[in-house]
C-alpha cells in the first residue's frame, strides 16, 4: 500500500470516526453514569436523522437543524428516564437493559409504521465539490459532519468539566452515595444525563442523515458502533468516546482495505473482543467500573 | 330494531356471505410475497405494479379462462420488509393459511431460491419474475419457473461490447453486494474477463446493508481500474455511485446491474448517472407480438402508461406482468387450477408474449430471450445491443 492510498484510507477512517464519536458519546455517558446499557440509543440516532431529513425537505440545513433536534430528543430522553427508566434504576443491569430494549422495540416499530423501512436520502447538503489535498479527496459534507460530530462531543465534555451540573454528573458517576451526601439530587442528575445522552444521539442522527441513507433498519448498526467505540474509549468517558470512535473508524477503514470490504463489521467485533481481553476499562476509561 | 327487521337483516347477511363465499371459491388466488418496505422496497413496488396491471387487465376482460368459464383473479400480497427469512415465512403463510393456488416468488434470486422450497413442498407452481441466477434453478425443483435468463446473458454482451469499442480498457474491477444475484453476476463477468484476457485488478464483495464504500473505492482508484463493474440493488448502486463521485473515481467504463434500468436511479443521481452502462432482460424498445393478454410489447407499454400516469415500464415491472400473462396462458392450456397440471403446462410452454418468446429449459429457467444492453445518455436509457433495436453508440467516460 503506497502512502497516497494510506493517506486516503486514514482520511476515510477519520471522517467515519467523527460520526462514530458522536454516536458513542451519549451512549457511553449514560452507561458510565447510570449504569444503564441504553438499547434505545440506535433508534434515537435514527429518529434524529428522520427529523433532519424532514427538515431538509422543508429547506432547513440538517447541520443547523441539529441545534433544535438534539435538545428535542434530549427532552424526550429526560422524560423517558424520569418516568420509566427511573422506576427500575436500582435494579440489576439486566433489568434496565431489557427495559430499554423494550423501549427500543416500541420506538423502532413506531418509526417503521410511520416512515416505513424505505431508505431516505438527502441530496448534497452543501453542494460543494470534494476538497482535494494532493491525491486525497475529502468530501465536503462528510468533513463538516465529522467535524461537527467531534465538536458536539467536545462541547459535552466541556459542560461536564466546567459547569456545576456537569461536575455533579461526574460526581454521581464516581460515587453516587457520596454525591448524594454532598447534596446532589441524584435522580435529577440521572434524568439530565439520560437527556444529554439522547440529545447527542439526536445530533449524531442529523449528521449521519446528511451523509448516509436513513432507515429504521440501521438502528442496530448504530447501536453496535456505539457499543464498540464506547468499550474502546472507556465507559463514561466522553473524550474516550471521541478516541474510540476515531480508532474504530480508522480500524474499519484499514480492515476493509486489508482484509476485504465485507469484513468491516467483523473487524470491529474482533477489535471489541481484543480490547475486552487486553484493556477492559478502555483506552481512557476507569478500570473495574460496574 | 324490531324482530322482523332483525330477521330480514340476518337473512340478507347470510345470503351476502354465501354470495361472497361463492365468489371466493371461484376466484383464483395468487400469493405474492414482496419487499414492499425496507431497502428493497423500490424493487418490490415495481413488481407489485406489474402484477396489479396484469390482474386489472384480466378483470377488465372478465377473468381468466379456465376450462369453459372465466374466473376472477386475486393477488394476495405479503410484505416481508426486505428480510429474506420473513419472505420464506410469507410463502409458507400464503400456501398454508391463505391456501393460494399459485405463487409469484419473492424478489431477487436469493429470496426466490429460499421461497421456492415452500412451493415445491406444497406442489404449488411458483413463477419467479426477478430471479436470474442459475443457483436458483439448479435445485432439482419441478414447480419453479423464471422469466430471467442466466446472468452470463447480461455480462457476456457487455464484455464483448467494451472490448470491441474500448480497446484501451485493460484493467477491470468487480465490486459486488454479498447476495446471490450480484455474486452470480460477478462470477459470470469473471469468465468474460478471462475470455477477453483483461486484467482483473480488484474483486471484492460488500456486506448487505453497507452504507460506507470509501475504503474499497479508494482501492479501486489506486488500482487505476479502467472498467468498474458494480453488482447490487438500486439503493446500493446509488450510494456507490455517489461516493465514487466524492472520491473523484472516474473509470472509462462504469457498469452497474441492476439499478440503472430504473427511472428512480436516473432521478436520484441526475448527471452522475450519465454514461453508466447496464443490461436487463427486457426494454420497452423491444418489439414482440404475443398471444398473451397484452398482445404486443407496444400494447403493454401503452397499457402501463395509461395505468401509471404515463410512466414507462422497466424490465422488473414488465417481468412481473409477464409472469401473470404466462400463468394465464398455462391455465388456459391446462383448463384447471390443479397445481401439477398447470406445472406441466408451464414446462411444455412454447409461446409468444409481449415479454418475448417463452420457453422454459429443463431447470425451469427461461432460455428463449436475448437481453438488451443499454447506457444512460442525456438522462435516458439508450439501447446499444442487440443490433435490431439499437438506439445509439456506446460512450466512454463518466463525470
Amino acid at each position: 500500500m503506497n502512502s497516497a492510498i494510506l493517506a486516503q484510507v486514514l482520511v476515510n477512517g477519520l471522517l467515519l470516526g467523527g460520526l462514530y464519536a458522536a454516536i458513542a458519546a451519549g451512549f457511553s455517558l449514560v452507561w458510565g453514569v447510570l449504569n444503564v446499557v441504553n438499547m434505545l440509543h440506535g433508534s434515537a440516532v435514527v429518529l434524529g436523522a428522520y427529523a433532519a431529513f424532514f427538515g431538509w425537505q422543508l429547506g432547513i440545513n440538517p447541520f443547523l437543524a441539529a441545534l433544535a433536534i438534539g435538545p428535542a430528543i434530549g427532552l424526550l430522553g429526560w422524560v423517558v428516564q424520569r418516568f420509566i427508566v427511573q422506576r427500575v434504576i436500582a435494579a440489576p443491569v439486566l433489568i434496565t437493559l431489557v427495559l430499554t430494549f423494550a423501549l427500543d422495540l416500541v420506538l423502532n416499530n413506531a418509526m417503521l409504521a410511520a416512515f416505513t423501512a424505505d431508505y431516505r436520502k438527502m441530496g448534497s447538503v452543501t453542494g460543494l465539490p470534494p476538497l482535494m489535498i494532493g491525491t486525497v479527496s475529502i468530501p465536503a459534507d462528510r468533513l463538516i459532519a465529522a467535524v461537527l460530530g467531534i465538536v458536539a462531543t467536545f462541547l459535552v465534555h466541556l459542560y461536564l468539566t466546567r459547569s456545576r451540573l456537569g461536575r455533579a454528573i461526574v460526581a454521581v458517576r464516581m460515587d453516587q452515595e457520596t454525591a448524594r451526601l454532598m447534596g446532589v439530587k441524584v435522580e435529577h442528575i440521572y434524568a439530565l444525563t439520560f437527556g444529554i445522552g439522547l440529545a447527542l444521539a439526536g445530533v449524531a442522527g442529523c449528521l449521519i442523515g446528511a451523509v448516509f441513507p436513513i432507515s429504521p433498519l440501521n438502528s442496530g448498526g448504530y447501536l453496535g458502533v456505539a457499543f464498540v467505540a464506547c468499550v474502546l474509549g472507556g465507559l463514561g468517558s466522553v473524550v474516550g468516546a471521541i478516541v474510540g470512535g476515531l480508532v474504530l473508524g480508522v480500524v474499519e477503514s484499514l480492515g476493509s482495505m486489508l482484509i476485504g470490504a465485507e469484513y468491516g463489521v467483523t473487524v470491529a467485533a474482533v477489535l471489541l473482543i481484543l480490547m475486552l481481553l487486553w484493556r477492559p476499562q478502555g483506552l481512557l476509561g476507569r478500570a473495574g467500573y460496574d | 330494531m324490531d324482530r322482523r327487521s332483525f330477521l330480514a337483516g340476518s337473512a340478507a347477511a347470510v345470503a351476502a356471505s354465501g354470495f361472497a363465499n361463492a365468489q371466493g371459491a371461484d376466484e383464483i388466488r395468487i400469493g405474492a410475497p414482496l419487499p414492499l418496505t425496507g431497502p428493497l422496497a423500490p424493487e418490490g413496488r415495481k413488481q407489485k405494479r406489474g402484477y396489479d396491471l396484469w390482474a386489472a387487465e384480466v378483470m377488465k376482460r372478465g377473468g381468466i379462462e379456465v376450462g369453459d368459464k372465466k374466473r376472477p383473479v386475486r393477488i394476495i400480497y405479503s410484505d416481508y420488509q426486505s428480510a429474506t427469512p420473513r419472505g420464506v415465512q410469507a410463502c409458507e403463510f400464503l400456501a398454508n393459511q391463505e391456501k393460494v393456488h399459485f405463487l409469484f416468488s419473492p424478489f431477487g434470486s436469493g429470496a426466490a431460491k429460499a421461497g421456492s422450497a415452500i412451493a415445491e413442498r406444497y406442489k404449488i407452481p411458483m413463477l419467479a419474475a426477478t430471479a436470474s441466477s442459475r443457483e436458483v434453478y439448479d435445485q432439482g425443483f419441478k414447480y419453479l419457473f423464471g422469466t430471467f435468463t442466466p446472468n452470463e446473458t447480461l455480462t457476456d454482451p457487455i464484455a464483448d461490447l467494451v472490448v470491441a469499442t474500448a480497446p484501451a480498457v485493460k484493467k477491470v474491477a468487480i465490486f459486488s453486494r454479498n447476495d446471490l444475484l450480484p455474486l452470480s453476476l460477478a462470477t459470470a463477468l469473471r469468465e468474460g474477463v478471462k475470455r477477453h484476457k483483461l486484467d482483473l485488478v480488484f474483486d471484492e464483495k460488500f456486506a448487505i446493508g453497507a452504507l460506507d464504500f470509501a475504503a474499497p473505492l479508494t482501492q479501486m482508484r489506486a488500482a487505476a481500474a479502467d472498467w468498474i463493474f458494480v453488482g447490487g440493488y438500486i439503493n446500493d448502486l446509488i450510494q456507490v455511485r455517489t461516493q465514487m463521485r466524492e472520491l473523484g473515481l472516474k473509470p472509462q467504463v462504469l457498469t452497474m446491474i441492476a439499478g440503472p434500468a430504473y427511472e428512480e436511479y436516473i432521478q436520484a443521481l441526475k448527471g452522475a448517472a450519465e454514461n453508466v452502462s447496464s443490461a436487463s432482460w427486457w426494454h420497452p424498445a423491444v418489439r414482440y407480438e404475443g398471444e398473451d393478454i397484452f398482445g404486443s410489447t407496444q400494447n403493454y407499454v401503452e397499457a402501463f402508461k395509461a395505468a401509471f400516469n404515463g410512466d414507462i415500464p422497466d424490465y422488473a415491472e414488465a417481468s412481473a406482468s409477464a409472469v401473470g400473462a404466462i400463468l394465464q396462458l398455462a391455465l388456459k392450456k391446462s383448463g384447471t387450477t390443479d397445481g401439477p397440471a398447470v406445472r406441466d403446462a408451464l414446462a411444455a410452454m412454447n409461446a409468444k408474449t409481449f415479454w418475448g418468446p417463452v420457453h422454459f429449459g429443463p431447470t425451469g429457467q427461461i432460455d428463449s430471450l436475448n437481453p438488451p444492453v443499454f447506457q444512460i445518455q442525456n438522462g435516458k436509457t439508450v439501447v446499444l445491443l442487440p443490433d435490431e433495436i439499437k438506439q445509439g453508440e456506446f460512450k466512454l467516460g463518466i463525470s
